[in-house]
């Protein structure tokens, strides 16, 4: 690949924007990775990365990524938080470069939970702050 | 122990991110002796005496949530430590935080460089309101991008199809330095 200048980006993004056909804003699929400390250590760049790769590979496009901190989830990191419009949302645990790409073929596009990866109920205690 | 370079460099740029800075200058100079990272910021500061503390893996200013100091400080002291490398950081309150250290890239205990792509379009991705300035160079190229221009670019960063053209941008501007 040659170089690419800001100009450059700035006409590839122009000439995608023509492509793109009238879209709605609601059924835009939200992943959000945890980028915390101990989530970075354990590999969150590289789902990061897996979940651009598979959802460009597969030309899913309504798709908003973004990242956190800590998420306080240590024990489960990478940690991934998906919401895809009517389906629930989800915290996935443990989410390396594979899971990611699983999570985008079975969740985003299948619609269906990766359910071997979902976090269970103590995170969301903790998140919650409730003692029992 | 942090799994690379880049990973070090991640925890101390969301350092910047987190004291509030809107100016954040990452500045990545390789050669074949020495890879010197300077990572300047204008956010809030430290005091010498939270500095100090800050250096400490045990401390923490309260709630880990609201962290203004992660691991990154002792990862760095450990990496610099461990591989006979230098750091610096010069912090002052309301002014902002200078970090820089030298390593010797042939070390036997240097952790690996990692990837630059995915780090570099992970944090330029990262959502908050400051400008952040990626310079990097490898023996006499070089390139330098800053947030504010990829947005005027490329509008919302977050949407899949700019992060796309995001890395792909990073991506060419990377081989070139090979
Ligand atoms: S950084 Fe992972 S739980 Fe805090």
């Amino acid at each position: 690949m040659a170089k690419m200048t800001l100009d450059e980006l700035r006409s590839l993004r122009d000439s995608k924007k023509k492509e793109m056909t009238q879209r709605d804003g609601d059924k835009t699929a939200q992943i959000v990775v945890g980028m915390g400390t101990c989530g970075i250590a354990a590999g969150a760049k590289e789902a990061f990365d897996a979940f651009l790769d598979e959802l460009d590979n597969h030309d899913v496009k309504n798709t908003r990524i973004t990242q956190t901190g800590c998420m306080g989830l240590c024990f489960s990191e990478p940690t991934v938080e998906v919401a895809v419009p009517d389906m629930p949302r989800v915290i996935y645990g443990n989410v390396d470069a594979d899971v990611a790409r699983r999570i985008v073929k079975e969740h985003i596009i299948g619609k269906a939970l990766v359910s071997d990866h979902i976090f269970d109920k103590p995170a969301k205690d903790i998140i919650d702050g409730e003692t029992k | 122990m942090h799994a690379s370079v880049c990973d070090l460099i991640t925890d101390l740029v969301q350092n910047a991110i987190e004291a509030h800075a809107e100016e954040i200058m990452l500045n990545v100079e390789e050669t074949e002796k020495n890879i010197k990272v300077v990572i300047q910021d204008n956010g809030k500061g430290m005091s010498a005496e939270t500095l100090e503390k800050a250096k400490n893996p045990f401390w923490s200013d309260g709630k880990h949530r609201h962290r203004k100091v992660g691991l990154g400080l002792p990862f760095l002291f450990q990496t610099v430590d461990m591989t006979d490398g230098s750091a610096e950081i010069q912090s002052e309150e309301g002014v902002g935080t200078t970090v820089t250290f030298n390593l010797d890239p042939q070390h036997v205990d240097l952790p690996m460089f990692g990837n630059f792509v995915s780090t570099a379009v992970s944090l330029m991705t990262y959502e908050f309101d400051g400008n952040l300035t990626v310079q990097h160079s490898r023996n006499s190229r070089s390139y330098s991008v800053s947030k504010n221009d990829l947005t005027d670019a490329l509008g919302n960063l977050n949407n899949l199809e700019n992060m796309v053209l995001l890395k792909q941008f990073i991506q060419s501007n990377e081989e070139e330095l090979r």
